[in-house]
């Protein structure tokens, strides 16, 4: 089992010998073999610097400190995350262990490797295109979000056209990696509320046209997680801006309309926390005041026979109640003004 | 979920944030939201029988989110988990081999091999690779658990390449369904064997032999080191979720996506009452404790009953209800294989250094039990054999696949349904979807709640009738066979202050539900029950309309178990 053995290398020796191990790895020689042993070997050591293991401590602050220095140094992170798919399978997840280990690591109040990343966001970028590969999208998907609960390096990546990516990326037909994808980005767009409201506001059109698509998407689980997310985004009161805009569009509340009739139930409610806001509103326009009329009485009806069944869910029940309430007195609303 | 979050989310048009306002940013708790409140909630309605035994997730799920930081709070360092398939071939192309693929025309479902409660698992063929594999198709409308909760299971599934970690190739959704596409294992599970065992040999000095255990357990603690190098901890080990191959291969399942494949497959009455009663036979104390978290260590606890299950059939509390479980596990001295005998020398054949194993495992004090690494050290293990010897003493023996598909088959429409008295006071019955069965999470979900209750009023025989506000009925399920001898789950309300138990006795005999003979039994019972349910949860008694001759408490044969639901 132990594969550190008795020489203790310095830091600058392990990363030395890492960095070689997977040049090696990529010009992809007959070594590779040995090159591939060399860097899991290595990888493990690093771990265990960082990490220690059932019979070590990790190492002491300033080793560690010498450690990420040489990793900066020589740019290792990029390298590694560049060669990940050519790294072996536990390798891989030693990568992410490391890199997740050192992004963290703080002097006061100060963030060394975040800083660092920023001074090279190539490394955000790579890790964003791992969604298209298969065999490393989560261990890329672990490392961002990692990187996302930093302000700076969310703001790089959400002010990235790449981000755009995120919503191809939610939508691979292999559940994990679409699900891992969506954590990611729902984490960027909720994480650092200032910061995701003023994309949103900044970004509304291109964002929301983006968004529009994975509300209709043929996958069952884009749609459901979707829905919910935009729920979750318009009630935030951070975005208040961007949710008087988007309750204020007609095809934005026909849309949550024809989904509150969904066949899906989980659908269907998602829908009705969306619907909610539009009827919620005290400043409706015109347009959506209209439909809202126009469809009072089977809105009333449709209402009142939703959910029945939900019947410990008092917020829900009260919600409800509330909104047919408000659909019921929009006329008189109407005529007064 | 608490007052301010609700408050949080109430319908009301959000105010504008005030300019230069600072929200700290949450450590790792994305702001919950009322939504994911309402998933969390379940759905009424209840029909266990169609629970598959060890079924296990949903106590241990739910309760996983508030007490283990080292999975919940995977955004630190201390899980690992987040890697592929890497035998998909999409993007390196260089890999030589068809990949699993994400359409479900590439694969021919056969034969149903389990039976869950949001799940059904399939034989399936995957036709580009001609290679045999088992899909798990979850309903995820019925999923009311929130979706990161199974991309969270499914996420560490697959992180885990190891010969005794259950293969996990691809997932995709068709519709409104989960495919997950795993590795299929023609053995069924650890716990099937058992219970065949017991039903065709007498397993009364013990269900296998000591080489048997050592064995299996060797795997197991092989697939647990791999585990925990991960920084996963399974949370549910049992005999239930160790599955085998026909070649004698032992692998761990049941990430916690509720049932897995193999716990679906036999369906007997007993693990039916097993999976009542709940997961938490297998529990650690410092799991039921809550306060701390824990670690890797409550595997080794699990592993310490599972040892004692190999042993004797049964973990050692399993008579008892969830309530009592977590009572006895944490006031008693840690249970051995004696635990549960009937009689003191029965299980005298097992020797000391088994014993002295599982006297190990099942310390209380997390920090003086072995690891994984170090248990397999353990002098018990030196009677481990290969799988060869697993082929021979369980694989053979066990019950064959075709039995356990007619079982999980049969009892796949409900024979369980729904007894309700409408508003003219009239029972009618209604049967019940497949599946439907939300509420059983939380029955058994709430027994955790509850321990706390009992921690506080410090008696066990707090009888508090008033307490449970009389308003709330309270809902029951009484379980018992038919005149087909077929289980039943009839359901119904008592109303504290306006029911009485010799009426509802009586209504349910007046409905031609149960025999006459039994409506003073199924009264008195259900009195108790009502009386102490601050503290009980479940009563099994016998009937005086069984048969003297054939009666089984455990498979409720001449028995009756009345539980309280909600």
């Amino acid at each position: 089992m132990p594969l550190f053995g008795k020489s203790q290398k310095s830091p600058a020796e392990v990363v030395k010998a890492l960095k070689e191990a997977v040049n090696a790895l990529e010009k992809g020689d007959k070594k590779a073999e040995k090159a591939q042993e060399d860097v899991s070997k290595n990888l493990v050591l690093i771990k265990n610097m960082l990490y220690g293991t059932a019979d070590s401590e990790p190492q002491t602050d300033i080793i560690v400190a010498q450690l990420a220095q040489e990793m900066y140094n020589t740019h290792l992170l990029l390298l590694l995350i560049t060669n990940l798919n050519r790294i072996d399978f536990e390798g891989k997840k030693d990568v992410a262990q490391v890199f997740n280990n050192i992004v963290r690591r703080q002097i006061g109040t100060r963030s060394p490797t975040v800083e660092y990343i920023c001074t090279k966001p190539e490394i955000l970028f790579t890790l964003m295109s791992g969604y298209q590969h298969q065999e490393i999208a989560l261990n890329c998907g672990t490392m961002l979000r990692e990187c996302a609960r930093y302000e700076a390096l969310a703001k790089i990546m959400l002010q990235s056209e790449d981000f755009f990516n995120f919503f191809r990326y939610v939508e691979v037909s292999t559940f994990d990696i679409a699900s891992d994808a969506f954590s990611t980005f729902k984490e960027l767009l909720t994480r650092h509320k200032i910061l995701c409201a003023e994309f949103l506001e900044h970004n509304y059109d291109k964002v929301f046209s983006h968004y529009q698509r994975l509300l209709n998407s043929e996958n069952y689980v884009t749609r459901r997680q979707s829905l919910k997310l935009l729920g979750e985004l318009l009630l935030d009161r951070h975005n208040f801006t961007v949710m008087t805009k988007y309750i204020s569009n007609p095809d934005n509340l026909k849309l949550m309309m024809n989904m509150l009739k969904e066949k899906s139930r989980n659908i269907q409610f998602e829908a009705f926390h969306v619907f909610k806001v539009f009827v919620a509103n005290p400043n409706k326009p015109k347009a959506i005041l209209d439909i809202l009329l126009r469809n009072q009485e089977k809105l009333i009806d449709f209402l009142t026979k939703f959910h029945t069944d939900r019947s410990e869910d008092e917020q829900f029940i009260e919600e409800k109640a509330y909104l047919i309430k408000q659909i019921k007195e929009l006329n008189k609303n109407a005529t007064e003004h | 979920m608490s007052a301010n979050q609700k408050e949080s989310n109430h319908l009301r048009i959000p105010t504008p944030e005030p300019k230069g306002a600072q929200t700290p940013p949450q450590a790792g708790s994305p702001s919950s939201s009322h939504i994911l409140t309402a998933f969390l909630k379940p759905i009424r309605k209840l029909s266990p029988v169609l629970m598959p035994p060890g079924s296990p997730g949903i106590f241990r799920r739910k309760s996983s989110s508030e007490i283990t930081p080292l999975i919940a709070n995977n955004n630190n360092n201390d899980k690992f988990s987040d890697v592929p398939s890497s035998k998909m071939a999409t993007a390196s192309a260089n890999l030589p081999f068809v990949g699993w693929p994400n359409s479900k025309d590439d694969y021919e479902l056969k034969e149903v091999i389990g039976v869950g409660a949001t799940a059904v698992v399939h034989a399936a063929l995957c036709r580009p690779r001609q290679e045999k594999c088992a899909i798990k198709r979850i309903n995820l409308e019925k999923w009311n658990t929130s979706m990161d909760e199974l991309l969270k299971e499914i996420q560490a599934m697959s992180s885990c390449h190891h010969e005794n970690v259950v293969t996990y190739h691809t997932s995709f959704v068709v519709r409104e369904e989960l495919w997950l596409v795993l590795g299929l294992l023609g053995g069924g599970s650890l716990l099937d064997i058992i219970k065949h065992k017991m039903r065709t040999s007498d397993c009364r000095n013990g269900v296998f032999d000591e080489s048997t255990i050592a064995t299996v357990l060797r795997e197991v603690l092989k697939g647990l080191e791999y585990f925990h190098s991960n920084g996963q901890i399974h949370r549910d080990i049992k005999a239930g979720n160790i599955l085998l191959g026909d070649d004698g291969i032992v692998q761990i399942a049941d990430f916690g996506v509720s049932a897995w494949l193999a716990t679906g497959r036999d369906l007997s009455r007993q693990k039916v009452r097993h999976t009542f009663v709940g997961t938490p036979c297998w529990m650690a104390p410092e799991v039921m404790e809550q306060d701390h978290g824990y670690d890797f260590k409550a595997d080794i606890w699990s592993l310490g009953i599972t040892a004692i299950e190999m042993a004797t059939g049964t973990a050692p509390y399993h008579k008892y209800p969830p309530m009592k479980v977590l009572m006895l596990t944490l006031q008693n001295d840690p249970p051995t294989l004696d635990t549960g005998a009937d009689d003191k020398d029965q299980y005298k054949a097992y020797g000391k250094t088994f014993r002295k194993m599982i006297v190990d495992c099942l310390q209380k004090d997390p920090s003086k039990r072995p690891s994984a690494n170090e248990l397999l050290k353990h002098p018990f293990f030196k009677k481990a054999k290969d799988r060869k010897y697993l082929q021979q003493t369980l694989v053979a023996m066990g019950p064959s696949l075709e039995t356990r598909v007619q079982k999980a088959a049969k009892r796949q429409p409900g024979t369980s349904g729904r007894l309700h008295r409408t508003v003219t006071g009239e029972w009618v019955w209604s049967s019940e979807e497949e599946g439907d069965m939300s509420s059983d999470d939380e029955s058994r979900v709430k027994p955790i709640n509850n321990i706390q209750h009992s921690d506080s009023s410090g008696s066990e025989t707090d009888l508090a009738i008033g307490d449970h506000g009389s308003d709330d009925p309270i809902n029951l399920v009484l379980r018992m066979r038919n005149s087909k001898k077929e289980l039943n789950d009839i359901k119904f309300e008592f109303a504290i202050g306006k029911d009485h138990s010799e009426g509802i006795a009586s209504e349910l005999f007046g409905a031609g539900l149960v025999d006459g003979k039994d409506v003073s039994v199924i009264a008195t019972n259900l009195q108790t029950l009502i009386e102490n349910h601050r503290s009980i949860k479940t009563v099994v008694f016998p009937l005086n309309s069984g048969s003297e001759t054939e009666r089984d408490e455990k498979t409720l044969v001449g028995f009756a178990q009345i539980s309280i639901t909600d």
